[in-house]
């Protein structure tokens, strides 16, 4: 069976699960700890996909669908408590009739409130929101319910090295038959072979592909997050209008998490959070729910977005959050390498299918996808293989 | 939030004391300084995430979601179990933050320690969720009741402050028995006694010293002596023999 290396220990994770369950020989390289550098790192929204009916209606679409499957085959790893989007400004409020339109286009149930309505459920959001509809958003533990697809891709077989760094591609001509990597912790490199080289390094996609001297379409969108202590609420709360900047509140055990600003860097490397994004993530956020503002921060940090580059000097906001895989064959010449980038944590499966089912044209086979059905093992599973 | 200025405070130097160790190469383990820029937000792991992108590609610590919520990037920060994602490092009120990994695990390299150990007695099926707390004036609906992630991020600080954990290897810890005695919670009443057999077997609660130390570092509130002191109490009333794992 052909033996497939992944670059990158985030959305990789997801790949590895499907490659293991087709039946592929498959081995995943991380230069950290895994998911330590943007799947782990976002709010933890899995998104009904009503963030994005205003500009993005394929990502809503891509969104719903997997959010749905997620609860299936990660359920523990979820909150389930709902999102709502709420209309604070009569502007706001002028967006909801196209937000509905947009929902039902995209098949998300959206189910509009009073505000009356809305105060019984989440009694500390604002009180002069004028409106407000209920979306299937959820929380996911960022961190566990992507430790679930690489602790089923390791109970399947496939060999997960973290700490492992690649420092370049082997090529013989034109052609990428594995990687060069530099072991952190016993310090040596070595090469590792494959018949095929996926390129899963997200935000960092952009190196790997310049070692094989070709270029992706890969824009760094780094934002800053803020964590609060308390449960402000039981639902994710968004601003209803078109995405922009401090417009969600997301839930999780006992805090909650502003969220976000964006903008475009070169560097996905981004380490620190400019102070004035936190404070505008603070004013923007207790717009929603005042408490807010008598808050202080319990963490604040950043991450890259992994951006599909459409053209420059474009709003951060209202780049397509949707994702692609590039064969190198077919597009640069360079056999052996596929780099799949764009796309977000709530369709890391999604972004795994598709990547997957051009492997298997790639390698000539005939296997199907089977991550949709089934259930992903405990994520403790990782570290308890032998139960 | 109140904004004091838009001005940064003037960054500060401070020293990072990191206990290194590659196996074979930095063995046994000995201490490496860095120093790094600080500003009033900066988190240790921030200082360390700088350290490893500008001085040391090199250097091994875990991290993921930088807010309290994964548990990964737990070390002892001048000699005290805590994440580094939610430590200010101005807040230490240090010139030097002094960095060791965890205690009691398996090291694998620099800040990075073996966790399979830690899993041990917690069953990966142990549910993950639980009612969340009611908001006050909330209508929460009975028939649809707010779920949230149990507050333990399985961290391992408490089982590297604990006492009898390093006294007692087979001691199952103050992280399982807190896992044990919050799943007791949702089970019935047969698997509730199956629980409370495990908790009062000779791995289990009996091996608590009550030096609580488990109860201060946790990180996220968890208090594990509460629930270890439960469970002893719940194992005298019923009488639980002991068993004989």
């Amino acid at each position: 069976m052909e033996h497939i290396l992944i670059i990158g220990g985030g959305v990789g994770g997801s790949l590895a699960h499907d490659l293991t369950l087709r039946g592929y020989r498959v081995t995943l390289v991380e230069r950290g700890e895994l998911l330590s550098g943007t799947t782990g790192r976002h709010h933890g929204l899995l998104h009904s996909g009503g963030r994005y009916v205003f500009h993005d209606a394929e990502t809503a679409r891509e969104c719903y669908e997997e959010n749905r499957i997620l609860r299936h085959i990660a359920s523990e790893a979820i909150e389930p408590n709902g999102g709502l989007f709420i209309a604070l400004t009569d502007e706001d409020l002028s967006h909801r009739d196209r937000f509905l339109e947009g929902c039902i286009a995209a098949g998300i149930p959206a189910a509009p409130l009073s505000p009356r309505q809305a105060l019984a459920r989440e009694p500390t959001l604002n009180p002069a929101l004028l409106a407000a509809v209920r979306v299937p958003d959820a929380v996911m533990d960022a961190w566990r319910l992507a430790m679930a697809f690489f602790a089923t891709a390791r109970a399947n077989g496939a060999v997960i090295r973290t700490f492992c760094e690649v420092t370049d591609l082997k090529m013989f001509g034109r052609q990428v038959a594995g990687v060069r990597v530099i072991d952190h912790r016993s310090g040596l490199s070595e090469t590792i072979g494959a018949d095929l080289v996926v390129n899963a390094a997200g935000p960092w996609s952009g190196r790997i592909a310049a070692m094989a001297g070709i270029g992706v379409p890969i824009q760094p969108g780094p934002g800053v997050m803020v964590a609060v202590r308390g449960r402000v609420t039981q639902a994710v709360v968004n601003r209803l209008h078109p995405a922009g900047e401090g417009d969600i509140i997301v839930p999780q055990r006992r805090l909650s998490v502003l969220g976000t600003t964006a903008w475009l860097a070169d560097d996905p490397d981004q380490v620190t959070a400019p102070a004035e994004h936190v404070a505008r993530l603070f004013a923007l956020c207790a717009e929603l729910v005042p408490a807010v503002a008598a808050m202080t921060p319990h963490a604040v940090w950043s991450a890259s977005r992994p951006l599909l580059q459409s053209s420059p000097n474009q709003d951060p906001f209202a780049i397509s959050r949707t994702f692609d895989c590039f064969d190198h064959a077919a597009r640069d010449g360079i056999e052996g390498l596929v780099t799949l980038i764009g796309g977000k944590a709530t369709t890391m499966r999604a972004m795994a299918e598709q990547t997957a089912d051009l492997i298997v044209r790639k390698t000539g086979r005939d296997f199907a996808c089977r991550t949709r059905e089934t259930v992903l093992l405990p994520y403790r599973r990782y570290w308890r293989g032998d139960i | 939030m109140k904004i004091e200025t838009t001005e940064k405070k003037p960054w500060r130097q401070i020293e990072f004391r990191i206990e290194r160790f590659k196996p074979g190469r930095i063995d046994p383990p000995r201490f490496q300084s860095f120093r790094v820029a600080v500003d009033d937000q900066m988190s240790v792991l921030d200082g360390l995430e700088q350290i490893r992108l500008r001085q040391d590609a090199g250097l091994m610590y875990r991290h993921s979601c930088h807010h309290s919520a994964c548990g990964t990037c737990a070390c002892r920060i001048n000699g005290v179990e805590r994440l580094a994602c939610t430590t200010r490092i101005l807040s230490l009120n240090t010139e030097t933050v002094v960095l060791e990994p965890l205690r009691g695990f398996p090291r694998l390299g620099d800040l990075v320690v073996e966790m399979t150990a830690f899993y041990r007695d917690i069953d990966p099926a142990w549910s993950l969720l639980t009612p969340a707390e009611p908001i006050h004036g909330a209508a929460d609906p009975a028939e649809d009741p707010s779920l949230r992630l149990e507050a333990c991020i399985e961290c391992g600080c408490c089982v590297s402050s604990c006492p009898a954990a390093h006294r007692h290897a087979e001691f199952m810890g103050p992280a399982a028995l807190a896992a044990l005695h919050r799943q007791m919670a949702k089970v019935d009443a047969a698997r509730q006694h199956d629980l409370l057999a495990a908790a009062a077997s000779p791995r289990g609660e009996r091996l608590c010293e009550r030096a609580l130390n488990c109860s201060r570092v946790c990180p996220t509130d968890v208090y594990p002596a509460r629930h270890i002191a439960d469970l002893r109490r719940r194992a005298k009333a019923s009488g639980t023999p002991p068993s004989l794992k």
